[in-house]
């Protein structure tokens, strides 16, 4: 097995980045390139990185050449030329980026000169990586477990297929346009149209058809493994719905608690040999299907690039995935990796190990369309349906349970006893089979209705060990609710998750009374350290969770600190966002020489990168959360997004130093078809209102216009706190337009923060750094150059040839709505295309 | 019921008790594994020990027919955050603590674990002691305590027996036999006798074995009868040898070698263990109170062929003149990754190339 690969070394290397965000695409590519830029850079490496997403951190990083292009053959082929690139790493970048790889390898002529090294996996695995079939057949020649299948043409091929194989069986695009998607078909009267609907979304209208295996247990397997065959097994998680619901949208669980230890042994050592097979140099996400009845195992998914597992598993383990993955692709030993200061010198070849829980729950957009009466099917199947997801930390499974619900925003009603009581014992049967997006809270109901656990795991196939979990929270609800502020029931509910909140509920009171309660009681928070060696070394921690035990582990930050709560889990029209404000946030107030403290739950995004902040609590962000985190750190100032009211409120009320992030709780609604919204923005510094330039809005795009504008107009707005803001009026304008004339301030508009999304926007588009300056500006930083720069700024652009483009996200599939989405307003992701040479740049 | 665990150094934590309700002394360790929590208490190299898991939730896969390392416990105490309830049935036969009871071992859970460990890994291991009540009794009797040093007799098979199969003849020196090396030789469809550790030479060769495995086990290998090291002492020149665990200290000791015990034990399965010679890193469950002193080595007898790489302990060696050689780690997994079967793999290279050459 041990074969010694000698290479030419590489110096300079393009990432492809991941591109816009959409279902199953939160930003963790950036995240993972934005957070090895230094070191990779530091160890010699000159790096490039191309993407089209203005949410991306890594295009502003000082440690790369940032190049904004939309991701093209073209435009890849001519970066390599123009930068000399030696080597290319899409790994980071998912299976989109290894698409556009693989397929400027197939377009690649001689012409063009040498061609880039591939980085991470050869060009000829990666090219079998991205046509699934091939690799599954050598999956099965290795002896390895596949569920039976073939690829099919015709819909006579596909009817074929169906008498051989027999339904339930799952259908799949070859080479899809976008995305990857796998439909379930256990219907006769369903198969011809899901095989239509996916032969569409195929390039080559070939359709994958595979025997169904729902209801078995799924268990996903991170591995890493360098140039010479070393693997590492980072950790595994297992679903707490089978298989037959999409793994984003179920409840998932690390570590693996309801599998032997020989299955998982089984299961890590077909990771291995399949990361031997394709010669991986890097990270592998492989899922598995396990058959309790007969004990077989089944591989369902291979992915050898960056997925949302990895950088979850890096947070839930405190492994430095990202780290790692990029060097051992860079052709570096695993036992060569440099890692910072920050990390115990031997965690690289460690196999991180939890001693905590961590629960996954995904966060559906059910809710939000609910509230603009758009009706949507939320039955869970194998397409995902969740936008995002948050986590729960624990030291049991009920802890992290229940800090998960709360991180995912439930409101706390849900878990009255009483709110599922309207279901009918039909619709709780239904819904038990088929499962949808309140999945927890009414398992909980039918164990309160009286289902005996094994009847409830017969129906479900879920392990019994989550309904006995499950009724152990009956009981503590239960006696909360009948207990009368006693010390032990108060006791017992903090250490299961429950917030003061919620605790208030069940006694008629105010969090406040409750609050009082714990501390008079001594009920106060242990915070245990989140490092990846389960307390066998003493490790440089600076990850936290909070639980209720005798020994707390967490030292106040020393000087000045700031706590910057974060913007929890990715939401339909602001996620992504969000979390480019926060870690921009958080990476100036370093620069400032501030210590940052973070508290967000959502792994995939930026803001729990170790390196932008000096510690960070992994916790849900509800009040009392928050306020045990305050009552320790005693922070001198605490940032909090803007939509965030009631909590806003309460630490007011405590007297702390808060200071808001304006923040709107969604993006504003796009302008009616055959209108244009125009915002004009300024950057008001505490005295002066600088002007700065005009954008136009219409149905699904933004541009921005040369037009030069003075302060007068906006000299006589009111403002309280300094910032970016946008004065913003409507117009019947249908067309892009280079001028626009101004409207009567005072009656035809109105005033708000600049979106999170303009500021990045606006920020990569004028090539300014906007949202630095913002910050500067919240804790009164602006220095004399900052003020010089914005007296000028307005005179120094000259707009922008770059519009910012709502991703195409295909709704129909996901969610199938009754109407269709304003996309402005649920946007999912978005991005950059310049705008006059948009043609000629084209998609695909 | 509220119960407590006192260590030697006066350190008290307290939580509910599971599994019987006995007072019980031993050694106190911890393991950082997450997986196999009944292969390793049923393991007999934990004999009178107590075991703390840094795992936070234990008992969720219940007790199975096939995760038995031996056929009864006899660990000291188990010592856990969070205890899953489960259905038992087929598959599971029983819960963890239904299983404890049976076997007269007390639990203890909703500790502060890693409150424990992180004291643990400071003290190193300590005796200590399981108690309804903390008072000066309970800890007067724990001071008191002389704790056995005859795990290996406690554990160890007394009367020989076979575990026929049709391939090579291996005798197993059986000094608290895990099952797991027996499941492994069963794959190689080996025709096994296990013997005690009080056999001879005579015994051991009148059975014409075509190799010999020295099993793991509990204890001090220094406590052993200087019998064994002259058992071994002659085997390794006569038949191919395998030794594991407490047999890979007690070839290093028959051959010259001296042995440490570690400040903090090791129990868990994620350190990188090296072999030398290919510089490949694998995973292997280990389970360690001791270690080679390198000075001790006399190179000219025997060399490392295996390290820890977060302790640079040795983890291999093997003989320069005679086909025996040993791993401290356990190369048949259970609980554990399976990266390191190699080892039987080669082990039986060697006895096939003894054979051919003797025939």
């Amino acid at each position: 097995m041990y074969k010694k690969i000698t290479e030419t070394p590489v110096e300079k290397v393009l990432f492809i980045g991941g591109g816009e965000t959409d279902f199953g695409l939160q930003g963790e590519s950036d995240a993972a390139i934005y957070q090895v830029l230094p070191i990779l850079n530091g160890l010699g490496y000159t790096i490039t990185v191309v993407d089209d997403n203005p949410y991306s951190l890594a295009l502003e990083s000082p440690a790369a050449t940032g190049i904004l292009k939309t991701l093209t053959v073209a435009n890849i082929k001519k970066i390599i030329q123009d930068q000399q690139i030696d080597a290319v790493y899409p790994l980071f970048g998912g299976i989109r980026a290894i698409r556009l790889w693989d397929q400027v390898v197939a377009e690649w002529r001689l012409e063009d000169g040498q061609i880039p090294q591939s980085l991470g996996l050869a060009a000829a695995d990666l090219h079998q990586i991205n046509n699934g079939t091939q690799l599954f057949q050598r999956l099965d020649e290795a002896g390895l477990g596949v569920t039976a299948s073939a690829v099919i043409q015709t819909q006579d091929e596909a009817n074929e297929l169906l008498r051989e194989l027999e339904l339930p069986l799952v259908v799949r695009a070859q080479k899809p346009i976008q995305g990857t998607t796998r439909q379930i078909v256990d219907r006769l009267d369903d198969f011809d149209r899901v095989v239509q609907q996916v032969m569409d979304q195929s390039l080559t209208n070939e359709v994958l058809i595979a025997k169904a295996i729902n209801g078995l247990k799924e268990i996903s397997v991170l591995v890493v493994r360098d140039r010479d065959g070393n693997c590492l097994q980072v950790g595994a998680a297992e679903d707490m719905d089978p298989i037959g619901i999409h793994t984003a949208d179920s409840l998932s669980v690390a570590p693996v608690l309801t599998i032997s230890d020989p299955v998982m042994q089984k299961m890590r050592a077909q990771a291995f040999l399949i990361a031997n097979m394709i010669g991986l140099k890097g990270v592998m996400h492989v899922q598995f299907a396990y058959d309790e009845k007969t004990g077989k195992i089944y591989v369902i998914k291979v992915s050898p690039y960056l997925d949302q597992l990895a950088n979850r598993m890096a947070v839930m383990t405190g492994y430095p995935v990202m780290l790692v993955a990029a060097q051992l692709a860079m052709g570096i030993r695993l036992t060569n990796v440099y890692l910072p200061n920050a990390f115990h010198q031997k965690t690289a070849i460690m196999e991180p190990v939890m001693d905590h829980i961590v629960v996954k729950l995904p966060v559906f957009p059910f809710g939000d369309l609910d509230a603009s009466n758009i009706t949507v099917n939320r039955q869970l199947n194998s397409v995902q349906k969740s936008v995002g997801s948050a986590l729960g930390f624990g030291r049991t499974f009920v802890e992290a349970m229940e800090k998960a619900i709360r991180s995912a925003h439930f409101n706390n009603r849900s878990f009255s006893p009483k709110y599922m009581a309207d279901v009918s014992d039909d619709e709780l049967i239904q819904q038990l089979i088929h499962p949808q997006d309140n999945r927890v809270l009414l398992l909980i109901e039918a164990l309160r209705r009286g289902y005996e656990v094994d009847e409830l795991a017969e129906l479900t196939n879920i392990d019994e060990f989550y309904f006995y979990q499950l009724k152990r929270l009956i009981e503590i609800e239960r006696s909360v609710d009948q207990s009368n502020k006693d010390a032990q029931s108060l006791r017992m509910a903090k250490k299961s998750g429950f917030s003061d909140g919620l605790i208030a509920r069940f006694w008629d009171t105010d969090f406040q009374e409750v609050r009082q309660l714990a501390r008079s009681h001594d009920v106060i928070p242990t915070y245990k350290a989140l490092e990846p060696s389960a307390g066998e070394f003493p490790e440089h921690e600076r990850q936290f969770f909070a639980t209720f035990e005798e020994e707390n582990e967490s030292e106040p930050v020393d000087n000045q600190s700031v706590l910057i709560i974060g913007p929890g889990a990715f939401r339909m029209g602001d996620g992504v966002s969000a979390g480019y404000m926060t870690s921009i946030t958080l990476s100036e107030l370093h620069r400032l020489d501030y210590q940052t403290i973070i508290m967000n739950n959502n792994a995939a995004d930026s803001t729990l990168l170790p390196h932008l902040s000096d510690k960070q609590y992994l916790e849900p962000l509800e009040t009392s959360d928050v306020m045990s985190v305050v009552d320790l750190e005693k922070p001198h100032a605490i940032l909090v997004p803007g939509n965030r009211k009631k909590l806003i409120a309460a630490l007011t009320d405590l007297n702390q130093n808060v200071i808001v992030f304006p923040k709107e709780k969604h993006h504003p609604a796009r302008p009616e078809a055959g209108q244009s919204e125009f915002c004009l923005n300024f950057f008001y510094d505490g005295q002066t209102k600088h002007p700065l330039v005009i954008l136009q809005q219409r149905p699904g795009e933004s541009r921005l216009l040369k037009q030069k504008i003075n302060s007068d107009f906006i000299d006589d707005l009111d403002l309280s706190s300094p910032g970016l803001y946008q004065v913003i009026w409507r117009a019947d304008i249908d067309t892009w337009v280079d001028q626009v004339s101004l409207p009567n301030l005072t009656v035809d508009t109105w005033l708000r923060p600049m979106p999170y999304g303009h500021i990045a926007y606006l920020t990569k588009a004028l090539g300014m750094p906007l949202g630095r300056m913002v910050v500067r500006a919240w804790v009164d930083k602006l220095n004399e150059a900052d003020r010089k720069f914005l007296a000028k700024m307005a005179a120094n652009h000259e707009g922008a040839s770059l519009a910012m483009v709502t991703s195409d996200t295909d709704y129909a599939l996901h969610l199938q709505p009754d109407k269709s989405l304003d996309m402005t307003r649920f946007e999912m992701g978005a991005k950059l295309v310049p705008f006059e040479s948009e043609q000629a740049d084209g998609e695909k | 019921m509220e119960r407590h665990l006192i260590l030697e150094d006066g350190t008290v934590f307290s939580g509910q008790g599971f599994g019987a309700p006995a007072t019980t002394f031993g050694e106190i360790i911890f393991d950082t594994a997450t997986s196999g929590y009944q292969e390793t208490i049923t393991n007999p190299i934990y004999d009178g020990q107590m075991i703390v898991f840094a795992m936070p939730v234990v008992g969720a896969d219940g007790i199975h027919a096939e995760a038995y390392e031996s056929t009864a416990p006899t660990v000291r105490g188990v010592i856990v955050h969070d205890l899953a309830e489960v259905s038992t049935n087929r598959q599971r036969r029983m819960n963890l603590d239904r299983f404890l009871q049976h076997h007269n071992i007390p639990g203890l859970y909703e500790v502060d674990t890693r409150k424990l460990i992180r004291h643990l890994r400071e003290t190193g291991p300590q005796k200590a002691t399981i108690v309804d009540v903390v008072d000066d009794h309970a800890v007067d009797q724990l001071v008191a305590t002389v704790l056995t040093n005859k795990q290996v007799q406690n554990t160890a098979t007394p009367k020989a027996y076979a575990n026929p199969g049709h391939g090579f003849h291996i005798i197993v020196i059986d000094f608290g036999l895990k099952n797991g090396i027996l499941r492994v030789l069963g794959d190689y469809d080996a025709n096994v006798t296990v013997l005690p550790y009080t056999t001879t030479v005579d015994e051991v060769l009148t059975l014409d074995p075509d190799g010999i495995i020295l099993s793991t086990g509990p204890g001090n290998p220094e406590d052993l009868p200087d019998s064994v090291l002259t058992l071994i002492r002659v085997l390794q020149t006569k038949v191919p040898l395998l030794g594991i665990g407490l047999g890979h200290e007690l070839l290093a000791l028959t051959n010259g070698a001296a042995l440490q015990a570690l400040p903090a034990e090791y129990h868990g399965m994620n350190h990188p263990i090296q072999e030398i010679i290919s510089q490949q890193i694998f995973y292997a469950r280990q389970g360690r109170g001791y270690v080679i002193d390198m000075d001790s080595l006399d190179n000219k007898k025997l060399f490392v062929t295996h390290r820890d790489l977060v302790d640079n302990s040795a983890q291999g060696i093997r003989l320069r003149d005679y086909p025996a050689f040993s791993v401290q780690f356990f190369p048949d997994g259970a609980p554990g990754p399976l990266e390191a079967n190699g080892i039987f793999a080669d082990f039986f290279e060697t006895v096939a190339d003894y054979v051919q050459k003797n025939n």
